[in-house]
C-alpha cells in the first residue's frame, strides 16, 4: 500500500489517491455548492473587490513565522477565487476564450489541499482586511470542495465516519463505557470532595442536554467533574443522552454535508429526551457548529448554550458558593477562536476567572484579536503535522504564553487544550500546565455551604449579543 | 487639438461617465438582489445587524484601524480622501456640471484642491513603491494592481498641469485632452476592475456574514446533486 502521506503533508485515505478526473469532479462540486448554498455572493463580491493590499499577512501568525508567499491569506484565497472567476463568471469565460486563461489541473488541487490545511481558519485576518474578506470562509469552502474530490485528511474523515456510521461518536466510546466513566467520575468526586454529584443519564424532560467534546470522557475528567459540580450546586436540570453524547462536529472543518447531518443528530437527541436546550461543554468548535442549529433545524430548534455562559450566569446570580481560597499560581486565558473571534463569548470566562484566581493576567492580544492555538480548523487531530502545528503555526502562541509568566493556561476547548499542551512541550514551556476552566472552578467550589435549592429559574444564558453576532461573524 | 478636447469632454465623457454609473449601479443592484435571495433561502434568517454596522463603519472611517500599520494606512487613507474630494469638489468641475446640467454645489478653494492633488499624486507614487518593494504585496499583485495606480494618478498629474500653466511643458489643449481622457479611462475601468470596491465596500461586511447563512438543506441538496446521498462517509 502506498504511503498516503507522500502526496500531502497529512495522510489521506488510500481511496483518495485513486480518484480519477479530479478537476472535473471539483468543478461539479463547485457548481452544486454555488447552486444550493450561499457561497455565490461572497465569492462574487470578493473576486471583484479584493484590492490585494497585503494587510491580512501582517496579522497571520503563520505568515509571521514562515514568510512564505503561500501563507499569505490573500494568496491562499486567490487559489479558489481564480477557479470561480474562470469557470463561474461570464467575464472569466470570455477572457479564457481570448487568452486561453487559467485551466484547473491536478497540481492546482494539490496546491489548494496543502494551502487550505496550512490555514486553521482562525479568521483573525478578517479583522484587518479593509475590504472585509473572510478568508476563513474561503478556506472552509475550499476544504469542502476538496473533500468532494476525495481530498481530506484521514484523521478527520475517520472520526466523522465513527460518529455518523459507527459507534456514534468520534472517540468510538460505547454506551457501556460512557456509563462506567460517569460512575467513575461520580466516585472520584465523592472521594475527593465528599459530595454526591450525579452525571444524570437519559433523563427525560431535562432543561439541558449535555454535549461535551466526547474526548473529554477520555482525556479531561477534571473538566467534566467541574461541569457536573456546577450543575450540582446550582440545581441545574441536565442530562447526558446515550443516543448521542458527542458535541464534536468535524463537518465544520471539511464538509457542510457532514456538518448538517451531525447538527441534526444533536437536535434529534434533544427531542428524543424531550430536553429544552443544547448545552455544549468546553469546546470551541462544538459550540460554533452548534450555533448552526437554527440554520439546519429552523428557528424553533432548541437554543444553544455554552457551559461558560451557564456558569457565568449562575455565578453572577450567586448560585455557586466559593471557598475563601483562590487559585494561587498565575493564570492566563486562551480565547478559542471559534467562540471569541466573533466576540460572542469573551467576558463570561473572565468573570469566572476573576472570581476564582488570585493572579489572573491577560495574554496580549486577547479576546477577538487573540492568536489561534495553532491547531484550529481540525488540524490538531492531524498528528502527523505536529511539527508544523507547534513550530511555525504555534510559535507565536508559545511566545504569548511565555510573556504572561503564567503557570496555568486556561483553554476552554478540547482541541485548544491538546494543541497547547503540545505547543508547550515543543517550545520549552515545561512548567506551564494547560487546564480547562471548570477544572479550576471545581477546586474552589464550596460544597459544604451548598444549601438545598429549588430548580433554577428558566433563563437565557445565551449572551445578549447572540443574535447580534451570528454564526459566522 | 481643441476639437479633440471638445470630443473628450463631450460625447466621450458622456459615454464613459454613463458606463461607470450604470456599471456601478448594476453591481449594487445585483448585490442587493443576491443578498435578498440568499437570506430568503437561509435556514437562519437572523442577522447581527448591529455588529455588521459597526464593522462597516469601522472600515469606511478607518480611524482606529490605522494603528496596525501606520505608514501604509495613513498613505492609503490620504490617497482615498484626496481622489474622492478633488474630482467632486473642484470649482472648475462644478462649473462644468452647472454649464451642462444646470446643477451645482459648493466647492473647495483652489488652493486646497492643489494641496489635495499633490497629495493624491504623492500618495499614489508611495503606494506604487510600497506595492513593489513590500514582499507581501509584490507576491500577490497582478499587473492591473500596478497599472490602476498609474491610471488613477494620471488625471491628477494632468489636472495640476492644466491648473498651473507655468509647470505645464505641453500645450494647454494637449494637457487638457490628456486630463479628460485619463479621467474617462478611470470611469470606464471603475465597474470592471477592483475599483468597483468604491461601491461594494459598504456591503462587504454584510456579505461576509451572509456567506455563512446557508439554506437548511444545503448539504443534502449538494449530496443529491452529486449523486452521493447513499454514499458512506
Amino acid at each position: 500500500m502506498t504511503d498516503t502521506r507522500t502526496k500531502y503533508s497529512f495522510y489521506v485515505e488510500q481511496r483518495a489517491l485513486e480518484v480519477a478526473d479530479r478537476p472535473r469532479k471539483f468543478l461539479e462540486a463547485f457548481a452544486a455548492v454555488l447552486e444550493h448554498s450561499s457561497y455565490h455572493l461572497p465569492l462574487d463580491t470578493y473576486s471583484r473587490a479584493s484590492v490585494r493590499c497585503g494587510r491580512c499577512a501582517a496579522e497571520c501568525q503563520l505568515y509571521e513565522s514562515t514568510q512564505e508567499d503561500r501563507d499569505i491569506p490573500c494568496h491562499r484565497s486567490e487559489l479558489l477565487l481564480r477557479v470561480y472567476r474562470r469557470y463561474f463568471t461570464r467575464s472569466g469565460a470570455i477572457a479564457a476564450r481570448f487568452t486561453g486563461g487559467f485551466t484547473l489541473t491536478d497540481d492546482d488541487l494539490d496546491e489548494m489541499a496543502e494551502a487550505y490545511y496550512r490555514c486553521t481558519a482562525c479568521r483573525r485576518c478578517k479583522l484587518t482586511c479593509p475590504v472585509g474578506i473572510d478568508h476563513g470562509l474561503i478556506t472552509h469552502l475550499g476544504r469542502w470542495l476538496l473533500a468532494e474530490t476525495g481530498i481530506v485528511p484521514k484523521a478527520l474523515v475517520v472520526a466523522t465516519r465513527a460518529q455518523l456510521e459507527g459507534v456514534g461518536n468520534t472517540s468510538a466510546i460505547p454506551v457501556a463505557a460512557l456509563r462506567d466513566t460517569c460512575e467513575f467520575l461520580e466516585d472520584e468526586i465523592r472521594e475527593t470532595y465528599g459530595t454526591d454529584v450525579k452525571f444524570p443519564i437519559d433523563v427525560e424532560g431535562a432543561e439541558y442536554v449535555f454535549f461535551p467534546a466526547v474526548s473529554d470522557y477520555l482525556l479531561e475528567p477534571d473538566t467534566l467533574m467541574g461541569n457536573a459540580a456546577v450543575m450540582h450546586v446550582t440545581g441545574g436540570s441536565w442530562t447526558i443522552g446515550t443516543g448521542n453524547f458527542d458535541g464534536i462536529n468535524y463537518g465544520l472543518f471539511y464538509s457542510d454535508r457532514m456538518m448538517e447531518r451531525i447538527v441534526r443528530n444533536e437536535v434529534a437527541e434533544v427531542r428524543r429526551l424531550k430536553g429544552r436546550k443544547i448545552l455544549i461543554g468546553e469546546c470551541g468548535h462544538a459550540t460554533r457548529s452548534a450555533w448552526f442549529v437554527p440554520t439546519f433545524c429552523g428557528p424553533d430548534a432548541p437554543p444553544v448554550v455554552n457551559f461558560l455562559q451557564y456558569t457565568a450566569r449562575q455565578l453572577r446570580e450567586g448560585r455557586i458558593p466559593l471557598k475563601a481560597d483562590r487559585i494561587e499560581p498565575r493564570v492566563t486565558y486562551h480565547d478559542p477562536c471559534n467562540i471569541a473571534r466573533s466576540g460572542r463569548i469573551t467576558e463570561e470566562p473572565r468573570e469566572i476567572l476573576h472570581a476564582i484566581c488570585r493572579d489572573f493576567v491577560e495574554m496580549t492580544p486577547n479576546r477577538t484579536e487573540n492568536y489561534c492555538c495553532g491547531g484550529g480548523g481540525g488540524t490538531v487531530s492531524i498528528d502527523e503535522i505536529r511539527k508544523f502545528r507547534t513550530g511555525p503555526m504555534g510559535r507565536r502562541k508559545a511566545e504569548q504564553i511565555r510573556a504572561t509568566g503564567a503557570r496555568l493556561v486556561v483553554a476552554p476547548c478540547a482541541n485548544c487544550k491538546k494543541q497547547l499542551k503540545e505547543v508547550c512541550e515543543d517550545n520549552g514551556l515545561d512548567d506551564v500546565e494547560i487546564v480547562g476552566l471548570h477544572d479550576l472552578l471545581l477546586k474552589i467550589i464550596d460544597f459544604d455551604s451548598v444549601r438545598p435549592i429549588g430548580p433554577v429559574p428558566a433563563g437565557d444564558e445565551r449572551d445578549g449579543s447572540a443574535a447580534a453576532t451570528g454564526a459566522g461573524a | 487639438m481643441h476639437a479633440w478636447v471638445e470630443w473628450a469632454r463631450g460625447p466621450a465623457f458622456t459615454f464613459c461617465f454613463c458606463f461607470m454609473v450604470l456599471g456601478l449601479v448594476r453591481h449594487v443592484v445585483l448585490t442587493m438582489w443576491e443578498v435578498n435571495r440568499t437570506m430568503r433561502r437561509a435556514g437562519d434568517t437572523s442577522l447581527p445587524l448591529a455588529a455588521i454596522g459597526r464593522a462597516t463603519v469601522r472600515w469606511l472611517l478607518p480611524m482606529d484601524t490605522i494603528r496596525h500599520d501606520v505608514v501604509f494606512s495613513l498613505t492609503s487613507v490620504v490617497f482615498h480622501v484626496a481622489i474622492l474630494i478633488v474630482p467632486l469638489l473642484l470649482v472648475g468641475h462644478i462649473a462644468l456640471w452647472a454649464r451642462g446640467l444646470g446643477v451645482s454645489w459648493p466647492g473647495i478653494p483652489n488652493g486646497l484642491s492643489d494641496v489635495l492633488t499633490v497629495l493624491a499624486v504623492v500618495t499614489a507614487a508611495a503606494l506604487a513603491v510600497q506595492r513593489v518593494t513590500a514582499r507581501v504585496t509584490r507576491a500577490i499583485s497582478k499587473p492591473q494592481d500596478h497599472l490602476l495606480l498609474l491610471v488613477l494618478a494620471l488625471p491628477f498629474v494632468t489636472g495640476f498641469l492644466v491648473m498651473h500653466p507655468s509647470f505645464n511643458p505641453f500645450a494647454f489643449d494637449t494637457a487638457m485632452f490628456l486630463h479628460v481622457m485619463s479621467g474617462n479611462a478611470v470611469f470606464l475601468l471603475m465597474p470592471v476592475t477592483k475599483l468597483s470596491h468604491a461601491v461594494l465596500l459598504p456591503g462587504t461586511q454584510l456579505v461576509a456574514e451572509i456567506g455563512w447563512h446557508w439554506p437548511a438543506d444545503s448539504g443534502s441538496r449538494v449530496a443529491a446533486a452529486l449523486g452521493k446521498e447513499a454514499e458512506s462517509v
